[in-house]
């Protein structure tokens, strides 16, 4: 080595100037992962949809989902806009009313005149209508905001009683009462009715290759994600050895074998095959990847533990024993009330997956350390864990009675305990990237985002189409309304323009420092009131939704949810200061808080008890929030 | 002769109401030199800069840039008059990329019909150059200019006020937050800034940052100016001393002297 001193005198002077030893360490691809600011939502969501799925019958059911899609798309759509107000570093208090104002404006605009009253303008001309008056009043807030410098809390507080008030005077005034309705014999009812309050009622499209496809999809999806991880996780060979693609194909041979193994056949003995059969070709066909792509590890080492983690996957492996005690020891099947809110079958479950969740944090805990001690460590300690794993999914398999448990929930822990072996068995193999890789980490995140959008398409086909064999069960109805198109399509095109535009990045601007934007040349007031506008504009939509919904709506809809909306944005990682958030978040938010009130509705829990539930998300939403960002804030200090 | 200086500033006052702020302040600017405007607290320097910034307008007197007499009303006539103004508190955003930062308010774009989108891959490589030959390597345009440090924040600013055509950069106080360390950062940086052919303005109560680096020393007190002095005709505890107003400075070492002396603060 003889360039050690020329590096030494390098790092020294780098030093000096106070810059080198500040550089950036490489952050791995779950370390980047996890300071998404969205990904404290993304954990919040999985969990509460988790608990609802197992406390109550039909949450995880295509109705259960319906449900709390359909509460979350108008929530969703708020919360994104006013996500995106937050990040400019305002609120908008009329937000709320500002939805029940513009349905009551376009239902008094079309409204037979007479005795009904209303002005009877035609349909065609009451929705454009409707939305120049949606965007004049977010004009009005962002120009009165800017002109008066007034906090937009006062300001947007004001707008929001002159709505309430506007909108139950105008009713009384019009129709004389505080409801309002339209007939649907309007010209182009039909038409309007289908782009905003069109439905699709799963039970009238069947498809019996449904499940098939759907397996395929999600397969597809897996195994790209799998792939994709790996090649932003482990070292590209300079040159990629063909070999290797047989051992893969080998294993994906295996792999699709097992698959059709499980579909074709029926019985404890043959499951057990299939699944032996399943976990190897798994490994089998990872390790072929492996060696075609990936430079094999330097230095696996041998097993060398350490106090620092025997204790912790001794104490991971406890806590994962208590709840496999409470398994046995709790009658599964007693629903009497034992105090509220718990059933004894409630009780149970929620210990055993506090104890599970513990346990397996801790084990990962241990996990974690033994990879600063070397590869082979790292894949014992994982190994270990992934059979723990396995041995508590035939637990629950065993000890419970719910279909959901013995199926589902069995078989996803199966899943996760072969895919953590899996990785073990790689990470023993093959070299961890510890560099920037461009090249790699843009394949790679491609192929990311094409497998979870593979998955989110096999999971809402299977929501969509029924087969026979359910419809002969006696399935319940479920109807799609085309409102979460709405929320989709909205979110999407609001993420983008956050992330891509000139616009989105303004956004930021003015949010975090408004006078240095301005001083670099950034339109302050024009970016902030065009985000006025766009929350405006989503009232709009949202008015649009309800009014179609039920051709009637009450003066006081939407009053006071401006607060649902402004709690979504923030359990979905937005900063209430401005200046730091997604558009992605809001809508994980609203989805979270629709969830957690359709999911104590079908708990069959008082759902007075919501906004506990809802404080506490809050609160939790709010200091992990604080964590992810001081993280990713003070990497460098 | 009034021709050759990039920027001419003659007899420039300015009253708020019946306040004077600055008075009677003459003084040039050339490329390729340091102007450094030195001066205590409250002497009138951020009113001086900005009134070149374009943020105030002056009551009295002319400002010349190459010759042509100008006014600026606003921050926008000044910087697209080629003059950039590095602040104090940056004109930064903190919790934003470097590389957002860096073309804040001027991105690059990309355009698809009526669809246009900041053309991400350009700027991020543009910032990573531009940073490069102000001698810092940003591995990750992608960090947050928060975490970054307060010499790393001013090389930042100035490369940017630079690669947008700036003809005449004003640093507003960039040592007086910093450390020994930092200080000497960005004191490399205005250096490597003038070389590049621009005319730097560096605003500081300093004079040992302002002594080396400077060609040119406008000194200001209580909003009158005490002279400008080009390099060679002043010595760095001339200018200490006339900062301070002069007398005022002799007296005040008496004083401390004598309390001194007497052991008896009160």
């Amino acid at each position: 080595m003889t360039d050690v001193s020329a590096v030494d005198a390098n790092s020294a002077t780098a030093n000096d100037a106070g810059e080198a030893d500040e550089r950036l360490a490489y952050r791995s691809i779950f370390q980047r992962l996890f300071i998404r600011p969205e990904i404290g939502a993304i954990i919040g969501a999985i969990g509460v949809w988790t608990f609802f799925w197992a406390v109550s019958l039909n949450f995880g059911t295509t109705g259960g989902t319906q449900n709390w899609l359909d509460s979350a798309s108008t929530l969703g759509i708020m919360a994104v806009a006013v996500s995106m107000l937050m990040i400019g570093g305002e609120f908008d208090l009329s937000s709320g009313a500002n939805t029940g104002a513009m349905g009551i404006l376009f239902i008094l605009l079309i409204r037979e005149t007479g005795e009904l009253g209303g002005l009877g303008a035609s349909i065609w001309i009451a929705v454009p209508l409707s939305f120049a008056f949606a965007m004049a009043v977010g004009f009005f807030n962002g120009w009165m905001v800017e002109k008066t410098a007034l906090p937009s809390f006062i300001v947007t507080l004001a707008t929001f009683f002159i709505l309430k008030g506007a909108k139950l005077g105008l009713a009384k005034l019009i129709v004389g009462q505080i409801s309002v309705t339209f007939t649907n014999d309007a010209h182009g009812y039909a038409f309007w009715q289908r782009i905003f309050a069109a439905e699709w009622e799963r039970n009238s499209h069947v498809w019996n290759g449904r499940d098939l496809f759907y397996i395929g999809m999600f397969l597809v999806g897996t195994i790209l994600i799998t792939l994709s991880v790996c090649e932003m996780h482990f070292v590209r060979r300079s040159e990629p050895k063909p070999a290797g693609l047989g051992l893969f194909g080998l294993g994906m041979a295996g792999f699709v074998a097992s698959i059709v193994l499980f579909h074709t056949t029926d019985g404890v003995g043959a499951n057990f095959v299939a699944a032996a059969v399943l976990a190897v070709s798994v490994v089998v066909a990872m390790v072929g990847f492996g060696q075609w792509r990936y430079e094999p590890v330097a230095a696996a080492g041998g097993l060398r533990l350490n106090a620092g983690i025997t204790n912790y996957l001794v104490a991971g492996l406890v806590s994962i024993g208590i709840a496999v005690a409470c398994a046995f020891a709790i009658d599964s099947a007693n629903s009497e009330t034992l105090f509220f809110p718990f059933t004894v079958q409630g009780l149970r479950a929620v210990l055993i997956m506090v104890f599970v969740g513990v346990g397996f944090m801790l084990a990962m805990v241990a996990a974690n350390r033994a990879l600063s001690v070397n590869p082979i460590t790292k894949g014992a300690v994982s190994t270990v864990i992934a059979a723990a794993l396995a041995g508590f999914a035939f637990v629950v398999r065993a000890s419970s009675e719910a279909a959901k448990f013995r199926t589902e929930l069995f078989s996803v822990l199966l899943l996760c305990a072969l895919a953590l072996f899996a990785w073990a068995v790689l990470g023993t193999r093959f070299e961890e990237r510890r560099r920037t890789d461009a090249s790699a980490d843009r394949l790679g995140t491609r192929g990311l985002l094409l497998g979870v959008a593979l998955l989110v398409f096999a999971v809402i086909i299977r929501h969509l189409f029924v087969t026979d064999a359910e419809l002969e069960a006696g399935v319940n109805p479920a109807k799609f309304s085309v409102r979460m198109l709405w929320f989709f399509g909205f979110t999407a095109v609001m993420v983008w323009i956050l992330g891509n535009t000139r616009f989105g990045s303004w956004t930021f601007a003015v949010g975090g420092n408004k006078e240095a934007s301005r001083q670099v040349g950034v339109p302050a007031a024009r970016t902030k009131t065009q985000l006025f506008m766009i929350v405006s504009g989503a009232a709009w939509l949202v008015g649009m939704l309800l009014a179609f919904r039920l051709n009637s709506l009450q003066a006081s809809a939407g009053d006071g949810e401006e607060f649902e909306f402004i709690i979504a944005a923030v359990v979905g990682g937005t900063l209430l200061t401005g200046g730091y958030g997604t558009a992605l978040g809001g809508a994980i938010g609203a989805a979270i808080m629709a969830m957690s009130a359709v999911g104590i509705a079908s708990a069959r829990w008082n759902s007075d008890w919501r906004f506990v539930f809802l404080g506490v998300i809050l609160l939790l939403a709010v200091i992990s929030n604080r964590a992810i960002r001081d993280r990713a804030d003070s990497a460098r200090r | 002769m009034a021709d050759q200086h990039l920027l001419e500033l003659d007899n420039i006052s300015k009253f708020y109401g019946n306040i004077i702020a600055l008075k009677g302040v003459s003084t040039v600017v050339n490329a390729g030199e340091v102007t450094c405007v030195l001066g205590d607290n409250g002497a009138g320097k951020s009113t001086f800069i900005k009134i070149l910034a374009g943020v105030h307008q002056q009551s009295e007197g002319t400002i010349r840039l190459n010759g042509e007499e100008v006014m600026f009303n606003s921050p926008r006539d000044a910087l697209s008059a080629g003059i950039a103004t590095v602040y104090q508190d940056l004109a930064m955003v903190p919790l934003m990329s470097v590389w957002r930062n860096f073309f804040l308010g001027a991105e690059p774009t990309k355009r698809l019909g009526p669809f246009k989108w900041i053309d991400q891959s350009t700027a991020k490589q543009i910032a990573k150059e531009e940073m490069a030959k102000m001698g810092i390597d940003i591995r990750d345009t992608e960090q947050a200019v928060g975490t970054l440090s307060g010499g790393e924040r001013q090389s930042v600013a100035i490369a940017r006020a630079g690669y947008f055509g700036a003809k005449v950069l004003i640093l507003d106080e960039p040592t007086s937050a910093l450390g020994v360390k930092q200080s000497g950062v960005v004191l490399k940086r205005i250096v490597e800034a003038r070389n590049q052919g621009l005319a730097v303005i560096f605003i500081t109560h300093n004079p040992r940052h302002a002594y080396p680096v400077g060609n040119r020393f406008l000194i200001l007190n209580r909003g009158q100016s005490m002279g400008s002095f080009a390099k060679e005709d002043i010595t760095i505890d001339e200018l200490t001393q006339l900062m301070a107003g002069g007398a005022e400075l002799e007296a005040l070492e008496h004083e401390l002297a004598a309390a001194t002396g007497n052991g008896n603060g009160d």
